[in-house]
């Protein structure tokens, strides 16, 4: 198995910070305190997705965090979308965004709405309970293990990371 | 590209885009900070030229702050909110005067030449808009004035900036260009081949070189159409220099993509060839008002609840999680009829606040209570709706503060708590508490008629009768909890309801009851209730119970009603037992027909001493004195009246049932098959 310690997320995030800064792509390390596991990765971008089926475009702000899970102790991807009004996307919504093609009795397995292990609101999130295995399963593409999370789970989220990550070092 | 040559440029409008942090900075400052005051304050926005989508205007918590740096990649706009007091003020307030006012700011920016300093103010906007924050609804109308001043005619193709000659050179000058200077600067560029390029700030401007200007800006728009803030650029310099009247103007669009390539730039050549004077501003008039979601002239409307009410927040988490038991589970779990369903708990004791927490914890939302104690000193720690406090003040009423409490617990309860006593047959009642009684009376029948369900969770065997018969004679689900000290006993009654459809199956091994056959909990008794206090020690009076034994029954009394509802005969679900010996039951009992939620059985008997259930199913009894017919039809008939005969004593309704006649007889069903569990009919203080 692959788990993690908070000290190894830490520094891995550190690093996944580093290859950012250099590409200039926008990710932030949000340090609350520095206490386990208040520290996490994020990063925004805009999409324009069918909210509805009559087809329309609405531009939505996506925020990501990837935050150490105490419990799991691997990474984990949340998130939280918004409109250009400010109002929150639901759970439903969220799903008809990122997943329109998975039936709803699978979808909780993989997207669920949880609370945010920092911040303590809502935030939708990919479930961690297989990622140790996942992770397991995929080896080492990477030294680090941050950066292969995330690169496995974002593109289930519309989160991609340039290539240039797989390049680096 | 167009490629008309006198087109009339035309721009991208601002697209408002706003974080939920704008608004909970909002709510924020105008609960702590603003309160009644509603003057105008400065606010900043941002855009960004990098990997443009749309031609957006954000707005994030940021936007308040006094020395607000836009985020990396992005630049600053200048703005001001006038957030109103009321709906009313909101749409009162004149919109033309006000854009007009706000594009008078802009224009004294422009002809001050405060602009060449700080070009961030020709990209000036504000917000109208209205907290309501009652309703954490948010009205807001953005704006982004400009002045109408002549077309500007574009010349020849837009061009991109990769198509010009030696591009590489343009592209090393904007790289060596500050990011903060990037909004608006100008790029400079001569000799034959454009072997001079540089860029430089706006105030180094030299009117007389303006064939070797490309005027720039970032440029946030993903369109063909540069972005709206070019509306005021070109405003500015053809207000400083008149002299650019009729003549051609390069406009450089700066755009990158995500990897700050700046390919995708963009050169528009325009002409104005009429002049104006935006100096005498009483001639001049402004546009810019953002239009809504439907392309209307009109303000937008957010409702925020969702994210910023905590009692909203509560709810829908407490429905995720139920939600997601459907989800995963029990695809056809009805959730809406849980919510829906209506429950009536009679006592508000041990078994009273476990039950109402356990429906708390299944959806149920409409929970009335009725008791007529006050929270005493030896409550709290068992009857987990009250604490210490409330036996210390001493005048807190346990159905009052029970509903108060589901509340706290979550605000989304509707719960009620009546205080009254329940008129039981054989506790005489004097001529002066008879106006009382009928009073009570009224409140209760009006509650049960009001309810779906009826929970008797009272403390004495009598006090459920009047309920149980209530219950019957509306029709309602009635289920039943009672303890002994180790033992307890939770049962569905009998529904009076008439049948309809499947009236239950043949199974080898089982017996089977129909619902509207199933007895009611005094349908085994052959004793009128009557004063179970009389003559009893202090121990069989109080709650001597093993304190698991009511959280137990209380939960099974929530999952049995939950597995009732979900049932598609709800009350009227035949019950099976076992006809054989109890070593069969076992086997016999895998049998028995599942609902959504597993069987539904009539009762269950439970004992802690050896963790055992047994769930027996019992036949309705004609003489049961008070669910059967003569009972119910001497209610309907004489009402009130009937019932104030019982309570003056409970022989009455022997005599009327026919069970006095019955107990001279020397029967040999008085002896029952579950007398082995000796059912106490005390279960609390």
């Amino acid at each position: 198995m692959i788990e993690m310690t908070w000290k190894e997320f830490l520094a891995q995030a550190q690093e996944f910070l580093k290859i950012s800064e250099q590409l200039g792509d926008g990710w932030v390390l949000y340090v609350k305190d520095s206490s386990e596991p208040n520290t996490f990765l994020k990063y925004s971008q805009k999409i324009k997705c069918k909210e509805s089926n009559d087809g329309d475009l609405t531009l939505i702000n996506v925020e990501y965090h990837i935050v150490y899970s105490v419990s799991y102790q691997v990474p984990m991807l949340l998130f939280q979308a918004h409109r250009s009004d400010g109002s929150l996307l639901d759970l439903e919504a969220t799903w008809r965004v990122f997943m329109p093609e998975t039936a709803s009795k699978d979808l909780y397995q993989m997207l669920t709405q949880t609370d945010h292990p920092v911040l303590f609101r809502p935030f939708m999130a990919l479930h961690p309970c297989r990622t140790a295995q996942v992770l397991d399963q995929f080896g080492q593409p990477s030294d680090n293990r941050v950066l292969t999370f995330i690169s496995l789970y974002g593109p289930h989220v519309q989160l991609q990371l340039a290539n240039a990550y797989g390049l680096s070092k | 590209m167009s490629s008309g040559s006198e087109d009339i440029l035309q721009f991208a409008p601002w697209e408002s885009f706003v974080s939920p942090t704008f608004w909970h900075k909002l709510a924020e400052l105008k609960l702590d900070y603003d309160r009644l005051s509603d003057a105008q304050r400065s606010i900043s926005g941002h855009y960004t030229n990098r990997k443009a989508t749309g031609c957006l205007l954000e707005a994030d918590y940021t936007s308040f702050n006094s020395t607000g740096q836009p985020p990396k990649f992005s630049h600053a706009a200048v703005g001001t909110i006038y957030n109103k007091n009321t709906i009313e003020e909101f749409k009162a307030l004149d919109k033309l005067t006000l854009l007009s006012n706000e594009g008078k700011k802009l224009l004294s920016d422009m002809c001050n030449d405060r602009v060449a300093g700080d070009p961030s103010l020709l990209t000036r906007f504000f917000v109208l808009s209205f907290a309501d924050l009652k309703c954490h609804s948010y009205y807001y109308w953005f704006a982004f004035p400009c002045p109408l001043t002549p077309t500007l005619k574009l010349q020849g193709a837009v061009t991109r900036l990769s198509d010009l000659t030696n591009s590489s050179k343009y592209a090393e000058a904007l790289q060596s260009l500050a990011p903060e200077s990037q909004n608006f600067f100008i790029l400079y560029a001569n000799g034959q081949q454009n072997e001079v390029v540089e860029t430089r700030s706006l105030s180094s401007l030299n009117e007389s070189e303006v064939e070797h200007y490309y005027f720039g800006f970032a440029d946030p728009s993903e369109y063909e159409h540069p972005a709206w803030l070019m509306r005021n650029y070109a405003a500015y310099l053809l207000q400083r220099f008149p002299c650019f009247v009729g003549k051609t103007l390069r406009f450089l669009g700066l755009r990158y993509n995500q990897q700050m390539q700046m390919d995708d730039s963009l050169i528009w050549n325009v002409v104005q060839s009429e002049a104006c004077d935006l100096t005498k501003t009483e001639d001049v008039k402004f546009v810019g008002w953002e239009l809504n979601k439907n392309g209307k002239m009109g303000p937008r409307m957010v409702c925020m609840r969702d994210s910023m009410d905590p009692a909203k927040l509560a709810e829908n988490s407490i429905n995720l999680n139920l939600k997601l038991m459907k989800w995963r589970l029990v695809p056809d779990l009805n959730l809406e009829i849980i919510s829906q369903t209506k429950c009536l708990l009679f006592g508000a004791g041990t078994l009273g606040c476990a039950v109402a927490r356990n429906l708390l914890s299944w959806g149920f939302k409409r929970i009335t209570l009725m008791d007529s104690g006050k929270v005493g000193f030896s409550n709290p720690v068992r009857q987990n709706l009250y604490t210490h406090a409330d036996a210390v003040a001493g005048n807190r009423m346990k159905a009052t503060t029970a509903a108060q409490r589901l509340r706290d617990i979550n605000p989304s309860a509707e719960t009620v708590g009546h205080v009254l006593e329940i008129p039981m047959p054989g506790h005489t009642i004097g001529k002066s508490l008879r106006a009382q009684t009928e009073q009570s009376l009224q409140l209760i029948e009006q509650q049960v008629q009001a309810h779906d369900v009826i929970f008797l969770l009272t403390d004495s065997r009598e006090s459920r009768w009047l309920p149980t018969l209530l219950g019957a004679a509306y029709q309602k689900i009635v289920i039943n909890a009672a303890l002994g000290f180790d033992s307890y006993l939770v049962m569905r009654h009998g529904s009076t309801r008439d049948m309809a459809g499947d009236s239950g199956r043949e199974i080898e091994g089982l017996k089977c009851i129909t619902g509207n056959q199933l007895g009611c909990y005094f349908c085994n008794d052959v004793t009128a209730p009557g004063n179970s206090l009389k003559d009893r020690t202090l121990d069989q009076q109080c709650t001597v119970t093993r304190p698991g034994v009511s959280n137990i029954a209380a939960s099974y009394a929530v999952e049995l009603l939950v597995a009732l509802l979900q049932h598609p005969q709800r009350e009227l679900a035949p019950a099976y037992y076992t006809q054989t010996g109890r070593l069969q039951i076992s086997a016999d009992a895998g049998k028995v027909p599942e609902g959504l939620l597993g069987i539904l059985p009539h009762s269950v008997r439970g004992m802690l001493c050896n963790y055992e259930n047994i769930l027996p199913a019992t036949q309705k009894f004609a003489q049961c004195i008070a669910c059967s017919a003569p009972v119910l039809s001497a209610f309907r008939n004489e009402g009130h009246a009937f019932l104030f005969r019982t309570f003056e004593t409970a022989k009455y309704l022997e005599d009327l049932t026919g069970i006095s006649e019955f107990k001279r007889l020397n029967s040999e069903i008085i002896d029952f098959d579950d007398a082995e569990f000796d059912m106490s009919e005390d279960d609390e203080d």
